[in-house]
This record gives C-alpha cells, sequence and structure tokens, in this order.
C-alpha cells in the first residue's frame, strides 16, 4: 500500500491523469467516506446484525428443543402402544384361556348331563321292559286264571245233577244243624 | 225314598194286611213279589217308569202277582201306582220283618239253585234255630246262579254253603 502511494506521490502533477490510478483528493475524500461508511455500519448494522443472528439461534434452539420434545412424546406414545399392544396380548391370552376353561366346564357338564340322561332312559327302559313282562304275565295268568274258571264252572255245572244238589242241600241242613 | 217314608208304607200296607186277617199269606206272596222284582230287570224298569201310565203299570202287577190273594196284588198297585215302585223290595222287606218280629222271629233268607221241599224247608229252619239259637222265619230264593248248596242269610250273619262261593274262591285263588 505504501509503495502505491509513494507512486501516486511521485506522479507529476502536469502529466496527465494516469488511466489506472484516481485522483489523491479522491482517494483521501474516498478513503474517508469510506471509514465513514465503515463505522456507521459498525455502529448501527453490526448490533442489528447480531441481535438477528441471535434471533435466529434462538428459533433455531427452540426448533430444536421443540423437536426434542416431539421425539420424546412419540417416544412415549410409542411406548405406552407398545405396552398396550402388549396388555392387549395378554388379555386376549386371558380370555381365550377363560374361553378354554368355560368351553371344557360346558363339555364336561354336558358329557355329564347326557350321561345322567341316557342312564335315565336306561333305567326307564328297563323299569317298561319289567312292567310289559309283568303284565303280560299278568295277563297269562289272568287269562288262564279266567280259562281255568270257565272251565272248573262247566266241570262242576256238568257234575251237579239234582241228586248231587239234593246231596249239597242235605249236607248243609245237617252241617249247620250240627254246628251247636 | 228315605228310610222313615219306607217305614211308612210298610207300616201302612201291614196295617192294612193285619186289618184283612191275612197277613201272614201276604207277607209270603209280597216276600215273593220283591225278590221277582229285584231278579227281573225289565220287571223292575217296567215298575219304576214314570213315563208309563199308572194304570197300565197296576195292570203288570196283578198280571205278575196272577193267583195271588186281592189284597197282595191291591196292595203292591197302591204302591206302583203311587211311584214307589223302586223301593217295592225294601218296603215288602220291612213288612216281612215287621210281620217277623211280631212273632218273635228272626227273617232267615235262604238261596237254593233249586225249589225246596216242605221237609226241607222245616228241617231248615229248625237247623237254622239251633245255630243261631233265635226263632227264624224262614224265606226261600230260588237263585239259580247260587248253582248248587245253599246260602243263608240270618240278620247279620250268613251261612253260605253253595258252589258259587266255592266256585269264586276258586277263582280268586287262581
Amino acid at each position: 500500500m505504501m509503495r502505491l502511494l509513494q507512486v501516486l506521490a511521485a506522479e507529476d502533477p502536469s502529466q496527465t491523469h494516469h488511466w489506472l490510478l484516481p485522483e489523491t483528493a479522491e482517494i483521501i475524500y474516498g478513503g474517508i467516506a469510506a471509514l465513514i461508511i465503515f463505522a456507521a455500519l459498525y455502529k448501527f448494522a453490526l448490533p442489528a446484525a447480531k441481535k438477528a443472528l441471535a434471533a435466529r439461534t434462538e428459533r433455531i434452539q427452540k426448533e430444536l428443543d421443540s423437536a426434542a420434545n416431539t421425539r420424546s412424546t412419540a417416544e412415549a406414545e410409542a411406548s405406552n402402544i407398545r405396552r398396550a399392544v402388549g396388555d392387549i396380548a395378554s388379555e386376549r391370552a386371558r380370555l381365550l384361556a377363560e374361553a378354554d376353561q368355560q368351553a371344557a366346564l360346558l363339555l364336561s357338564e354336558g358329557r355329564a348331563r347326557i350321561a345322567a340322561e341316557v342312564a335315565d332312559l336306561e333305567t326307564k327302559a328297563e323299569a317298561d321292559i319289567a312292567a310289559a313282562r309283568a303284565r303280560s304275565s299278568d295277563e297269562l295268568r289272568a287269562q288262564i286264571a279266567r280259562i281255568a274258571s270257565v272251565a272248573a264252572q262247566n266241570a262242576v255245572g256238568a257234575t251237579l245233577t239234582d241228586g248231587t244238589k239234593q246231596e249239597l242241600i242235605e249236607g248243609f241242613i245237617s252241617s249247620v244243624g250240627g254246628a251247636r | 225314598m228315605s228310610e222313615a217314608r219306607i217305614e211308612a208304607y210298610a207300616r201302612a200296607l201291614a196295617e192294612i194286611a193285619s186289618a184283612e186277617g191275612s197277613l201272614d199269606t201276604v207277607e209270603k206272596e209280597l216276600y215273593a213279589v220283591a225278590r221277582a222284582v229285584e231278579s227281573n230287570d225289565q220287571l223292575r224298569a217296567t215298575l219304576t217308569d214314570e213315563s208309563i201310565p199308572a194304570a197300565r203299570r197296576q195292570a203288570v202287577v196283578e198280571a205278575l202277582v196272577g193267583s195271588a190273594a186281592n189284597t197282595t196284588a191291591q196292595l203292591v198297585g197302591l204302591v206302583v201306582g203311587a211311584g214307589r215302585g223302586r223301593d217295592l223290595p225294601a218296603i215288602i222287606d220291612k213288612i216281612v220283618k215287621r210281620a217277623s218280629n211280631a212273632q218273635n222271629k228272626e227273617v232267615a233268607e235262604v238261596r237254593s239253585a233249586v225249589a225246596l221241599t216242605t221237609d226241607q224247608q222245616s228241617r231248615l229252619a229248625a237247623a237254622l234255630e239251633r245255630a243261631t239259637g233265635k226263632a227264624v222265619n224262614l224265606k226261600v230264593v230260588v237263585d239259580p246262579s247260587v248253582l248248587g248248596g245253599l246260602i243263608a242269610t240270618v240278620g247279620d250273619e250268613v251261612i253260605d254253603g253253595s258252589v258259587r262261593t266255592r266256585l269264586d274262591q276258586v277263582k280268586s285263588r287262581l
């Protein structure tokens, strides 16, 4: 820089303006103006930029925190869901076990009831058979008695002649008269 | 009919027969009529049928009594005409009992398959008197269902020597 300033200062004013370098005054004014601008920027723009950066940092941090919260909540919900799934599975297992138990009980009761009914039917059938056998036997006995009675009556009727009847009457009179 | 009414009819008819002086004969004939009514369903139905005119029922009675004394026919006709034909046997039994009681006798009803001779009746009456210790008024009823032998009923006592009862016993035992 200093070399450049030396070149510029060593230049002959009477000569025409260098095609590349500006006028000295212009450099001075320009430098001062640049300093003023930098100062203004340092004074006014830098705090605003810092503030905006801090706000952005804070927003990003908030978003990060929110994302962390969301993740935590999601993990908690996932845990709840996993636990609920586990509860459902255990409940399903319990219901299935209970259903199996009830089915087994019903089956057992049904078998017992059927066995009792079969036993009752067998008893009733045996009683019916015995009754039918007794009835047949009674009917046969009654029929034999009827036939025998008719046969006896016919036989007695055939043997009861007038003489026999008179003998029976005389026998009755004798037995009654000799009773005392 | 109530017992009192039967008793009243019996007393009235017995008084009439006594007044006519034929109680002994009438009592015997009435007894035969009562047994005939008891043993004959058609006769009993005719005498107790209220739809048959009383005159016709009395004509049946006269045909039944036949040669009976006029008093007997009148007494039976009186009962039947009064619509008491159903109670005729009970009334007559009361009359017979009253007549027997008047002679200090017990009615002895004897059922036989065949008719008894007079000698048999007198010997049977004597035998029953000895057996029961009571004087008896013997009434013989011919009942073929007895088959053989006799059934004697004196008061509440029954002496059964019939073939029918023996057959029933055999049947029951069978």
